[in-house]
C-alpha cells in the first residue's frame, strides 16, 4: 500500500515538477537576460488557465489546440510589456529592486483585471478525457496528467532545441552569461531582450493551459503562489540556467508530493523550501549554477 | 567644515520635526481620536525604516522580513499567555527572539541579490509552517493565540516609542562610522574590504538591528489586536508592504521610508474611498508609475534632481 502511494506521489510529483520547471525556466530567461525580477509571472500562468477556459467554452475544441494560439497571443503581450517597462527600468541604477516593485504593481493590475472579468469563484475546465484514468499496476494516473506531462516534455524539448541549437537561442544564452560582451559582437540586445520577454510570457501562459488540465479548479488569486514557486525553483536550479530550473522544478515537485505521503499536510509544504535551504547551504550557486554568486 | 554644518542643520530640523510630531501623536488618544489609522501609520513607518537599515544601507532586500515580525508576535504572545508573564517580559522575549532568529539566518548573507531575497522568503514560509505545526499548548497551533486582554492605548504609545527609537537609530546610523561602512559595502564590497572594513561583522550588526525592530513591532501589534495567528503574523504582504513603502520614499535615505509610508497610506486610503471597484488595479498602477518616474523614491529623486534640497532632506 505504502509503495503504491509512493509511486503515485512520484508520478504526480514528476508531472507537477515539470510544469513548475517550465514556470521557473521562463522566469530565469527573463531574469538571466535582463536582470528583471518579473513578480507578475504567476498572473500570466493564471491568465493561461483562463485563456484555455475561454477557448474551450467558445469553440468546444480540444483544449490542447489552444496552446499555439495562447503562445502567440502572450508572446505579443510579453513584447508589449517589455517595451513598456524594461528599457526604462534598465536605465535606473538598481534595476533589480525597481523591477521587482514595478512588476509587483503589474501583478496587482493583472490580478485585478482577471478578477474583474472572471469573478472571484474558482473555475474548472469541464473537459473529460476518455478513458479518464489509466491503471498501470496498482497505480492510477489520470489521462489529463499524462497528456500534460507529454505536452510539457514536448515544450521542454522544443525549448532545449531552441536554446542549444538555434542562433537565437545561443544568443539568448550568451546574453545570460555576459550582457556586455554580446553587444560587442553585434547583437541588438534590445530586440533580443524583447523576444526573450515575449518567449518567457508565452511559455508561462502555455504552462497555465497545462495546469488547467491538471488542477481541476483555478481562481484569479493563485498568481502569487506560482510566482513564488517559480523563484524557488530557479534559485534551486541555479540562476541563469534554464535547464537547471527544470531539474529544480522536478526536484521541488517530487519532494512536495512525496512529503504529503509521509508528513502531516501543513509540514509537507515546508519540505520544498527546506530542500531549497539545504541545497543553497551546500551549493550556494544552486544545483547547476556556476557564476551566479556576485 | 561647511559639510559638518550642513549635517548639523538638517539633523536639527529633522529632530525638531520629529519632536513636534511625537508631541502631536502623543496627544491623539487624550482627544479621543480613533487610533486604528494612526497606530498602523506608526507601525508601517517603523517597519519600512527597519527594513531600510538592511535594504537601504547594505543593499540586501529581505523578502522574508516578515519572519522577524511574526516571531516577535509569537514570542510575546507565548510569554504572556502560556507562561503568565507581564507584557514587558513579552517585549523582552520578542527582542531576544529577533536576535536569535537573525543570528540563525545570518549565514544567508553569503548569498546576494535575488538569491538572498528568495531564500529569506523561504525561511519566512518555513517559520510559519513550523509554528503552525507545533502542539497547541506550546504555540497555539493553527488557531493562533488569544492574549485575553488588550490595551490599544498602551500599544499605541509603545508603537510611538518604538517608531521614535527606530528613527533616531537610523538618523544616528546615517552619520555614524557604522553607516558609512555599510554604504561602502553596498556600493563596492571588495574595496570596502580592502580599506579594512570587516564585512561580516558590520553587516551582522545591521541585520540584527533590523530584525529586532521588526520583532518588537510584531510584539506590539500582538498587544494591540490581542490575537496572534500564523496567517496574519507571517503574511508575506507585511514584507511586500514594508518594501514598497521604503522604496516609494527612497531606500538608503533617512526620511524616505517615513515620507513613502505616509504618501502610500494616504493614496491607498483615497483609492479605497473613491474607487472601491478598481482599488487594487489603481494601487498597482500607482506603484508602476512611481517606479517608472521616480525610481529612487520620492525623497531620493528629489535629492537627485534638486541638489540644494540636501540641506533639509537626507
Amino acid at each position: 500500500m505504502m509503495t503504491t502511494l509512493l509511486i503515485q506521489a512520484l508520478v504526480t510529483g514528476l508531472i507537477l515538477g515539470a510544469l513548475y520547471g517550465l514556470i521557473g525556466c521562463s522566469l530565469t530567461i527573463i531574469y538571466g537576460t535582463m536582470r528583471i525580477v518579473n513578480f507578475s509571472h504567476g498572473e500570466f500562468v493564471v491568465a493561461g488557465c483562463f485563456a484555455v477556459l475561454m477557448f474551450f467554452t467558445a469553440t468546444g475544441l480540444h483544449p490542447l489546440l489552444s496552446i499555439p494560439l495562447v503562445f502567440v497571443a502572450f508572446f505579443l503581450v510579453g513584447m508589449c510589456l517589455y517595451y513598456l517597462f524594461v528599457p526604462r527600468l534598465n536605465r535606473g541604477d538598481d534595476p533589480e529592486v525597481a523591477s521587482f516593485l514595478t512588476f509587483y504593481g503589474v501583478s496587482l493590475m493583472a490580478g485585478a483585471i482577471l478578477l474583474y472579468f472572471f469573478q472571484a469563484d474558482t473555475r474548472s475546465l469541464n473537459y473529460v478525457f476518455t478513458p479518464s484514468v489509466y491503471k498501470i499496476g496498482h497505480v492510477f494516473i489520470p489521462t489529463a496528467h499524462i497528456v500534460a506531462l507529454a505536452t510539457g516534455v514536448a515544450i521542454i524539448a522544443a525549448l532545449t532545441w531552441f536554446l542549444y541549437r538555434t542562433i537565437y537561442g545561443k544568443a539568448l544564452r550568451a546574453a545570460i552569461m555576459n550582457r556586455d560582451a554580446i553587444q560587442i559582437v553585434g547583437v541588438n540586445i534590445n530586440t533580443l531582450s524583447a523576444l526573450a520577454f515575449g518567449l518567457a510570457i508565452a511559455i508561462a501562459a502555455s504552462t497555465g493551459v497545462l495546469l488547467a488540465l491538471v488542477f481541476p479548479a483555478f481562481g484569479p488569486f493563485s498568481g502569487m503562489d506560482y510566482t513564488l514557486v517559480g523563484f524557488v525553483v530557479i534559485v534551486l536550479g541555479g540562476l541563469g540556467h534554464p535547464i537547471g530550473a527544470i531539474i529544480g522544478g522536478i526536484v521541488f515537485g517530487i519532494a512536495e508530493q512525496v512529503a504529503i505521503v509521509f508528513l502531516p499536510q501543513s509540514l509537507s509544504q515546508a519540505v520544498g523550501f527546506i530542500i531549497l535551504i539545504a541545497a543553497i547551504t551546500l551549493r550556494p550557486s544552486g544545483l547547476f549554477g556556476k557564476v551566479a554568486l556576485r | 567644515m561647511s559639510s559638518n554644518r550642513l549635517v548639523w542643520t538638517r539633523t536639527s530640523i529633522w529632530l525638531g520635526f520629529l519632536a513636534l510630531s511625537a508631541l502631536g501623536l502623543g496627544l491623539l488618544p487624550a482627544y479621543g481620536f480613533s487610533l486604528a489609522f494612526w497606530f498602523y501609520l506608526l507601525l508601517w513607518i517603523t517597519l519600512a525604516s527597519g527594513l531600510n537599515i538592511m535594504a537601504g544601507f547594505t543593499g540586501y532586500l529581505p523578502f522574508g522580513y516578515v519572519a522577524f515580525y511574526g516571531i516577535g508576535a509569537y514570542a510575546a504572545a507565548v510569554t504572556v499567555k502560556m507562561h503568565g508573564l507581564p507584557i514587558w517580559a513579552g517585549f523582552i522575549a520578542a527582542a531576544l527572539a529577533g536576535v536569535v532568529l537573525s543570528l540563525m539566518f545570518a549565514r544567508t548573507m553569503v548569498l546576494r541579490g535575488i538569491y538572498f531575497s528568495i531564500v529569506s522568503l523561504a525561511l519566512a514560509v518555513i517559520c510559519r509552517l513550523l509554528i503552525a505545526a507545533m502542539p497547541e499548548d506550546v504555540a497555539g497551533g493553527s488557531y493562533g493565540i488569544s492574549l485575553g486582554f488588550s490595551n490599544p492605548d498602551g500599544a499605541y504609545y509603545a508603537m510611538l516609542a518604538l517608531m521614535l527609537a527606530t528613527l533616531l537609530t537610523v538618523t544616528w546610523l546615517a552619520q555614524s562610522r557604522l553607516g558609512m561602512a555599510l554604504r561602502a559595502i553596498r556600493d563596492d564590497p571588495d574595496t570596502a574590504e580592502t580599506v579594512g572594513i570587516n564585512i561580516g561583522t558590520v553587516r551582522l550588526k545591521a541585520w540584527v538591528l533590523s530584525a529586532v525592530i521588526a520583532s518588537m513591532t510584531g510584539a506590539i501589534e500582538a498587544w494591540y489586536t490581542s490575537i496572534v495567528d500564523t496567517e496574519t503574523a507571517f503574511n508575506l504582504l507585511v514584507s511586500t508592504k514594508a518594501v514598497i513603502f521604503a522604496v516609494a520614499g527612497g531606500l538608503g535615505t533617512v526620511i524616505g521610508p517615513v515620507v513613502g509610508t505616509v504618501v502610500m497610506l494616504i493614496v491607498d486610503d483615497l483609492i479605497w474611498q473613491h474607487f472601491p471597484v478598481l482599488n487594487v488595479f489603481l494601487l498597482g498602477l500607482v506603484i508602476v508609475l512611481l517606479m517608472m518616474f521616480l525610481p529612487s523614491g520620492i525623497v531620493g529623486s528629489l535629492i537627485r534632481r534638486k541638489p540644494f534640497l540636501r540641506r533639509i532632506l537626507f
